[in-house]
Parts: structure tokens; sequence; C-alpha cells
């Protein structure tokens, strides 16, 4: 495995323009090839399929292909297209379908199950739901690479970073009872007690927030669009501040937002742990059954947070404990 | 958009249309997608080791524990202060390092960072500590020491900045009831609503009692306070704070004719727009309007002998102000941060009783403020600022302060550094003309300002130490201090020129009072706090200050007691049952209202059961204040007895 750094987010997270660039200097080259007859014949290695055109996809399907060619794939074997232009015009079967994001990944489950398919960038609940829908069960042909945390490396890094806390905050939001069973039994596993509040559809999380707050030694997020979302961060983060109760994120974005610190992996990380299991594929071996979490990832801090809240914080330091934790047996 | 769209969305009408939406999954675009910056530089205050000065920190879960009905009781619980629940003057008082008259003028008290200091009479903090129910408080920062370098002439010895709860911390409905002893008879009420992108809080109170054995009684303070806070687009934030507060007391003496009983009134209104733009993770712009107003009422009839039927002896005016500020705080790396802006001020008083016009009484203020803070190496922080005021009145002055803050171990700070400030003289200082005529007979002029005053100054000096030891539960601040006042302003009496008036005193002169700059002399003092968390459920708090006066004027030599002392011991009982207990031992002082010195033994207990109605909270506490013997408080006369009662409080 190549080894974590701690990279500026600067460098992690723009959206780079010849990246951009590069990508539809791709599609066009993508685009005449499909067009020759002799190119149909040959046969197609990779088909990524990336759910919309974004930087993020972009990311991740950019260190996947690269991944693959390092590995000595040729670069004509893969194909690239966005969701939009799969369903516009379906190209020959390939020996293996990577979906990049939940978008990509519904289309793609719900075809031809003959194929393997590798889902990637998506969270478990998106994966779980395809699974659901489509009947497909995770296979030696069906697997996928979460770009979510599990919960046992986030609970280390709060023990890490905040060693004295013991209550850990939890705003759970509806339809998280096998999550909240999963994270309770982790928490505890590891000494930690959760103080938690439901918040039911279309609830306001306020009231529920400040109770967790008023208990609670640090605020883990844990994602879900009806609590955590723009206009709700504000006053989150505001209100743990003021009970000086650290938060705790699930991006980088968060932690520049305000919360003190989060573990994450970026898609270029997600995008290489793909190709490491479609090369397996390719060479014969199948897909882990199991879904994958990622295994690189990065710990950021937001250092003038931490600071305020008087914690010494160090991403670097964080990041290379957690790293020898997970190497340990 | 038409009046009545604007005013549904100004109230946040139709907000729950917002939430009621189905659940939406969580996808990979939680995880991916950008955030706006929220605790931008300007929302990270200072830590308290690394503020330019002394900070005194009272939260809710303090205040609420004290049992203290407004601020200025509760800031008997702050080292370096005296209070007093008197209203003779015009409110309750507190001050810190003096308490040189009847009025409290050499701090500043700030409301949500605007000024509530009132510029009427002789400047006081007084009715600006009751602008907000107690209630209404999310905490109480004190600087202790001269801040005149970030707050301007008013901040000559001290800041004390009350910050009220945000609005999405106070949803729904709460209310409280007080009732008990001596009168008392309190009651809140606020209302709030709102969601992500715009919150608000109506909030309107009352506070009652008979006030202290002794007066005339029946003080009502009643107040309405609106809070909006509204986030149009992300990265820009709005708020809008207007508000009314109406003192209505009874002061005066039976058969005493300078001061006879007689009703005063008090009343100021306020308007407040703050607009807060962020420029990103290292800066952020503030722009602020604050219109204030304030009238009082305060006369009552003086019988005089034939051929005079007698005059109505009246203190009432009315004063303004408009304050408009522009401040920028900035990260330009890791290691400096800086703050600097501007502000307008432009202030009027008008009373014909004290003035002898009509005209307005105005003073405009031009503020240039700056502050840099400097981590030269690690553990050490260098605060260095300034403010450069320009007053109509009084010309320009230059109010620096240098503050050195080293980490000289895991948690323990040593803090050493100095500042200079000046206060000019207030309008009533520069400007009195306070005379009383019948039938066209100029009978006396009881105060005639010749303009001579010259704005006072201090130069504060000090040695902090502030030390954190979590394992043993122990936190300590310690403040050394040699505050060298300059040019003290004190009131003193000269003689008109004969005939002048028809009253004279006893040895024949035509004796009136002015405001002139009396000696130099030094506050010289060490005060502590000491926080100790002894067992689980308990906390101590102590605090001791030693002032010494260098005064030789009789009035000032004992402005502050060389010794007060108070302790808090909070413990939390099982039902979530709180008990405190405060004890207050101040050696003797001279009152704010009389020549006369006098000590204070006050011991507070409270005990409070927390409450459950379905999902709502609440709690019923029980306060005596005072157990012991009464104590003379702002007048000989004036007694602080034994009180009791109890609060129901229902919570959201």
């Amino acid at each position: 495995m190549p080894l974590v750094t701690a990279t500026p987010a600067a460098q992690r997270w723009s959206p780079v323009n010849w990246r951009s660039l590069r990508f539809r200097a791709w599609l066009c080259a993508i685009g005449l090839l499909a067009a020759l007859p002799w190119a149909q014949a040959a046969e197609l290695a990779v088909l990524v399929v990336i759910s919309e055109r974004s930087a993020s996809y972009v990311e991740a399907a950019d260190a996947l292909t690269a991944e693959l060619e390092r590995g000595g794939l040729p670069r004509a074997d893969i194909v690239l297209m966005t969701s939009g232009e799969y369903s516009a015009a379906p190209v020959a079967m390939p020996r293996l379908l990577v979906a990049v994001g939940t978008g990509a990944a519904n289309l793609l489950a719900a075809k031809d199950s003959r194929v393997p398919l590798i889902a990637t960038l998506l969270p478990p609940s998106s994966f779980e739901q395809i699974v659901q829908a489509t009947g497909r069960k995770p296979s030696t042909g069906f697997s996928a690479v979460y770009l979510s945390q599990p919960f046992s490396r986030q609970l280390d890094l709060v023990r890490l970073a905040l060693p004295d806390a013991r209550r850990v905050g939890v705003l759970w939001g509806p339809d998280s009872q096998v999550q909240a069973t999963a994270l309770q039994s982790i928490a505890q596993g590891r000494g930690l007690q959760l103080v938690t509040a439901q918040i039911g559809p279309g609830e306001a999380a306020y009231p529920a927030l400040q109770r967790v707050l008023e208990d609670a030694d640090l605020l883990l997020a844990v994602a879900n669009p009806q609590i955590y979302n723009s206009s709700s961060i504000q006053n989150i983060l505001l209100s743990s501040y003021r009970s000086r109760v650290p938060f705790v994120g699930f991006s980088p974005s968060y932690v520049q937002a305000g919360a003190v610190f989060a573990v994450y992996s970026t898609p270029a990380m997600v995008g290489r742990q793909t190709a490491v299991m479609a090369r397996n594929l390719l060479q014969g071996r199948g897909l882990p059954a199991m879904p994958q979490f990622p295994q690189e990832f990065s710990v950021s801090v937001n250092e003038q947070v931490a600071r305020s809240l008087g914690l010494k914080l160090d991403a670097a330091v964080l990041n290379e404990r957690l790293r020898q934790m997970e190497r340990a047996p | 958009m038409s009046r009545q769209i604007y005013l549904a969305f100004l109230l946040g009408w139709g907000a729950q249309a917002t939430l009621a939406q189905d659940a939406v999954p969580v996808t990979e675009k939680d995880f991916l997608n950008d955030m706006p910056v929220v605790l931008s530089v300007s929302r990270l205050p200072q830590r308290l080791d690394e503020t330019p000065g002394a900070v005194t920190v009272l939260d809710r879960n303090m205040i609420r524990l004290s049992g203290a009905r407004d601020v200025a009781d509760l800031l008997l619980l702050v080292p370096g202060f005296q209070t007093s629940s008197s209203f003779e003057g015009d409110a309750p008082q507190a001050s810190y390092h003096g308490g040189f008259s009847a009025y409290s003028g050499r701090i500043q008290v700030l409301v949500d960072g605007r000024s509530a200091y009132s510029p009427f009479l002789f400047g006081s903090v007084a009715p600006g500590l009751q602008t907000v129910a107690i209630a209404d408080i999310e905490r109480v920062e004190v600087l202790r020491g001269s801040n005149s370098a970030s707050y301007g002439a008013r901040a000559f010895l001290g800041v004390i900045n009350i910050v009220t709860r945000d609005p999405v911390d106070t949803l729904g409905l709460r209310t409280s009831v007080t009732a008990g002893q001596n009168g008392v008879r309190d009651i809140h009420a606020s209302f709030g609503w709102g969601h992500d992108s715009a919150s608000y809080r109506l909030s309107a109170d009352r506070r009652g009692d008979d006030g202290l054995k002794g007066s005339n009684g029946h003080n009502r303070i009643s107040r309405v306070n609106l809070r909006a806070d509204l986030r149009p687009l992300a990265g820009d934030e709005l708020q809008l704070r207007a508000g009314g507060l109406v003192i209505d007391s009874g002061v005066g003496f039976a058969g005493n004719v300078d001061q006879p009983l007689h009703d005063r009134s008090f009343d100021s209104s306020y308007l407040q727009i703050d607009w807060k733009r962020n420029l990103g993770a290292d800066a952020d712009l503030a722009l602020s309007y604050a219109h204030t107003t304030e009238n009082f009422r305060d006369n009552f009839f003086f019988a005089l002998p034939a051929p005079f039927n007698g005059i109505t002896i009246d203190f009432g005016g009315r004063a303004s102000g408009d304050t408009l500020s522009l401040q920028h705080t900035l990260r330009k790396n890791p290691d400096v941060r800086l703050v600097w802006g501007a502000e307008l001020r432009a202030e009027e008083v008008v009373s014909r009783p004290l003035y002898n016009t009509d005209a307005p009484q105005r003073t405009q203020f031009t503020r240039l403020f700056g502050n840099v803070e400097w981590h030269p190496v690690r553990d050490v922080v260098f605060n260095a600022g300034g403010l450069l005021e320009h007053s109509s009145k009084s010309g320009d002055s230059f109010a620096p302060r240098v503050m050195v803050n080293w980490h000289m171990a895991e948690g323990q700070t040593l803090r050493v550094g100095a500042s200079k400030a000046y206060r000019p003289p207030s309008t009533f200082e520069s400007s009195s003309d306070l005379r009383y005529e019948a039938n066209g007979v100029l009978l006396q002029i009881s105060s005639l300002s010749r303009g001579n005053a010259q704005p006072e100054s201090v130069v504060a000096r000090e040695i902090g130490y502030l030390g954190e030891f979590p394992r043993q539960g122990l936190s300590m601040d310690v403040r050394l201090f040699h505050e060298q006042i300059g040019g003290f302003i004190r009131r003193t009496s000269y003689l008109l020129p004969p005939g002048t008036q028809l009253f004279r005193n006893s040895a024949g002169g035509s004796q009136t009072l002015d405001y002139v700059n009396a000696e130099d002399f030094a506050i010289r003092g060490l005060e502590y706090q000491l926080k100790w968390r002894p067992w689980v459920g308990a906390q101590l708090v102590l605090n001791q200050a030693w002032i010494n006066f260098g005064s030789s004027d009789v009035g000032a030599t004992l402005a502050a007691p060389r010794l007060a002392s108070t302790l808090m011991w909070t413990q939390k009982l099982p039902r979530g049952i709180d008990l405190s207990l405060i004890h207050h031992d101040r050696g003797p002082a001279t009152l704010q209202g009389a020549n006369v010195q006098a000590t204070v033994l006050r011991t507070d207990v409270r005990l409070a059961l927390p409450l459950r109605f379905g999902s709502r909270r609440g709690e019923v506490a029980m306060v005596v204040q005072n157990l012991g013997a009464p104590y003379q408080d702002f007048k000989s006369n004036l007694l602080f007895e034994r009180r009791a009662f109890v609060t129901l409080r229902i919570d959201n």
C-alpha cells in the first residue's frame, strides 16, 4: 500500500483546471475510439462510469486508471464515461464494470449481472440500498469500495486525539438503526459511552442537539443530509463551540468549516484501492465478497479551532499513530 | 417583494415548510461537498491565557447557580468589584476598583457589542446592566483592568461585556416566575422561532421588589428585547436587535426636603444592526450600527416661603447616541492575528434643568483602533494595540496597550503589560448649569461647570498569572496591579461673585459646585480567583481582592475595601439537586451614596430541583439572600435585609 501522507487541503481537493482539460481530451479520444469499427472488435477490459462530470468523480477515475496503467493495463483497454453518456449509448460489455458514485452504481447494478461490477466512492448505506433494490448480493462478481470511514477508525482517532473524552455525542437521523447498533458495540469495546438523540423525519435537529451537547464530551458527526448540510452546519458548529464540545467531522470541508478534526479518504485514495480490486479481478481472482472501507486515509485538524478549545492536536502525528494502530494485530 | 411577504420572510413564517421534506438518503455528496466556513477568525475569540488582560467569565451555569436576579448582583462574584442593590442613584450599580460616587462611570458596559453606557448625568453603567433579563444571558465577560485600547475612553478601569443567548438555543417558549419576601415579583417569558437561515427571539420580563429597608421601595424594571439572526447567504450574517427598558423606582426619604419621597422613571430603547461578512477562514468584516435613546424623569416639588410658592426641582432630560463601526479581523499567518477598525459615535444630551438650555449638548467621537496578536516563538503571545480617539469636546487622545503572555509551563501562563487611557469629563462634569429660579429671581446655582476639567488618565501596569491544574481540578487567575490615576475628576465647591444667588450657605458665601482635576493617586493591589473541584459534583470558587488607595481625599481613601472575599460553593446532589452557598465578606469601604464607611457580611443559599413536564424541562429554586444580619447598602440608612424567594422556571 502506498503510504499515507498528510497533504495540504488545497492540494487534495482543488478542482484543478488541467485535470478537467485532460478529462475532456480523454472523452474526445474515447468518443473517437468508439466510433471506429476496429475499436469495437478489441476486447474492452474496464468500463468506468462516473455519476457526473465533477472534480471528485474525475479525481477517483483518474487515480483508478493511472493505477491500472501502472499495473500494465493499456490505456486503450479502459473506457471512461458519465452515467448520462452510458445511458445514451451503451457500449459493448467489458470484462469489468466500475461505477464511481451512487448514481452510476444504481445504473450499472440494474443492468446485466453477468459482468462483474465494482461500486466505488459511495457510502455503505447507498450500496446496501442498491443490494436491496436489485436483489444482487455482494459476491465475487459484485463488490464495493466505500468512501466513508469505518466507525472503528473514527473512534480510535477520537481516543488518540481526545484521550479524556468518554461520552461521544451522536445525532441519529431516520433509518439509522443498523448504524446505531454497530456504533454502540464498537464504542463499548473502546470504553466509550454514547450520548445519542434520535431525529425523526422532517424534525428539527436543535432540541436534540442541545440535549446531546449538555452531556457529551464531543460530538461525532455521522453523515445524514437531514441533520448535516450546508445550511444547518452553521448552527451546529456554533452551538457545539459555545458548549465547548469538540465537533468531529467526516470530511475535510467540515474541518475547514470549523470541525476540530476528521478522518477521511480522498477520491484518489478510493480510486487507487478500486484499481487494486479491479486488477485482482482481471487476473482471475474475483472480487472480495465483503465490500471494503478505504485503507488509505488522512487526518485533518483545524488548528485554530483546536487551539481555541485548548487542544493540542497535530494532524501528522495523529495520522501516523492511527495508521500504526491499524497495522498492529 | 410585497410588504407582507417580506414581513413573513423576516419573521420566519412558513419556516416549517423547509423542514417537512422527505428523508434524503446519504450519498457520497455528503462527504464531498464544500461547506461554508463557520468558525472563522473573528468567531474564535482569544483564549483566556492569550488575552491582553484579566478576564472573568460568568457562564450560564454560574449565573443560574448564583441565584442573582440581575447583573449587578452577579458581579459580586468577580474579584475587585463592588455592587449595590440600591435604586437611589439610578439603578443597582457595580464598580471596579472604586465606587467613587452614586454613579459608576469609569467602566464600560457592552451588550452584544453595543455600548449600553448611559451618557446622561454623570455617566453610568447601572441602567445598562439592566438591559436584558438575566434568563436571556449566555455569559458575562468581565475584562478586569483598563481596556480603552480596545473599547475607548469609558473602558477606563474595565469592561462588562454581556453576551445574550443565541436565538437557536432559545427556541420555543420559556417562562419563569419568581416571588418572595421584600415584594420580590419577577416574571419572564421568551419565545423563539425560526429555522437554519433565520432565527428569532422575543422576550419580555419584569423584575420587581420593594428595595432596601428604609428606601421608598417599589422598584420595577420592565423590558422587551427582540433579536433576529438572519443568514441570507452563506458567509453573510445579519443580526437585528431592538428593545426597550423602563426602570420605575421609588426614591427619597420622608421628611427630607432635598430628597423627599417621590417616583423616578428612566427609560431607554435601542436598535442595533450588525452585518458580518466572512472573507474566508482567515478574514472577516463586521459593520455595525446602533442607535440608543434614554429619558430620565426625576422631579419633585420644593416648598418655599412667601413670596415664592415653591419650585419644581428637576433632574430630567434625554440623551441619545448613534454609533457606526467597521471592524476587520484577519489572520496573516498562524502566528499573527490582526484586528483593526474605526468607529464614529455621536451623542446628544438635552436637559434644560441640568444645562440651563434647550440646546443639545453634542459630543462626537471618532475612533481608530487596532490590535495585533503575535506569537514570535512558541509559548509567547505578544499583544500590542491602541485606540486613537478624537472627541469634539476634549480633543485627541491615544490609549496604547502592550502585553506579553508567556506559557511558562503546560497550563501555566504569566502575563506582564501596561496600558494608558484617558477619560474625558462627562457632559455634566464639563457643562453643568443647574440653577433654580422663582418669580424671576435666581435662588441658587447648585452646579456651574467652568469647563476647566481635562480628561483624567490612568497608567495601568499588571502582572498576571493563570494556572490550570486539571489533575487537581484546580485553576487560578491572579492579577497584581498598579493603576496610577492622573488628574482624578472630582466635585469641588467654589465661590460665585457676591449677590449672584439669593440662597447662601451658613458662612454667607455664594457657593456652587464644579468638577476639576484633583489629585493624582495610585490604586495598588492584588486580586485572585481560585476554582477547585475537590470532589465529584462540587466546585469551590474563592475570590479575594486587596486594594490600596493612595488617595488623600477623604471620600476616595476607601472607595474600595482594603480586602473583599467571596466564596462560592456549588454542589450537585442526588436527583440533580443543585446546592449553592455564597459568602461575601467585604471590609470597610465608603458607601457610594454617602460619606460613611460600612462593611458587608452576606451569605446566600440556593437549592434547586430540576423538573420535567413531559418533554419540557424546568427547575424550581429557593434562594435566601443574606441569611445573617442586615447590612448597610449605598447609604447608612438603607439596609439589605434577608430576602427569600422561589423561582419556577419552565424551558422548552
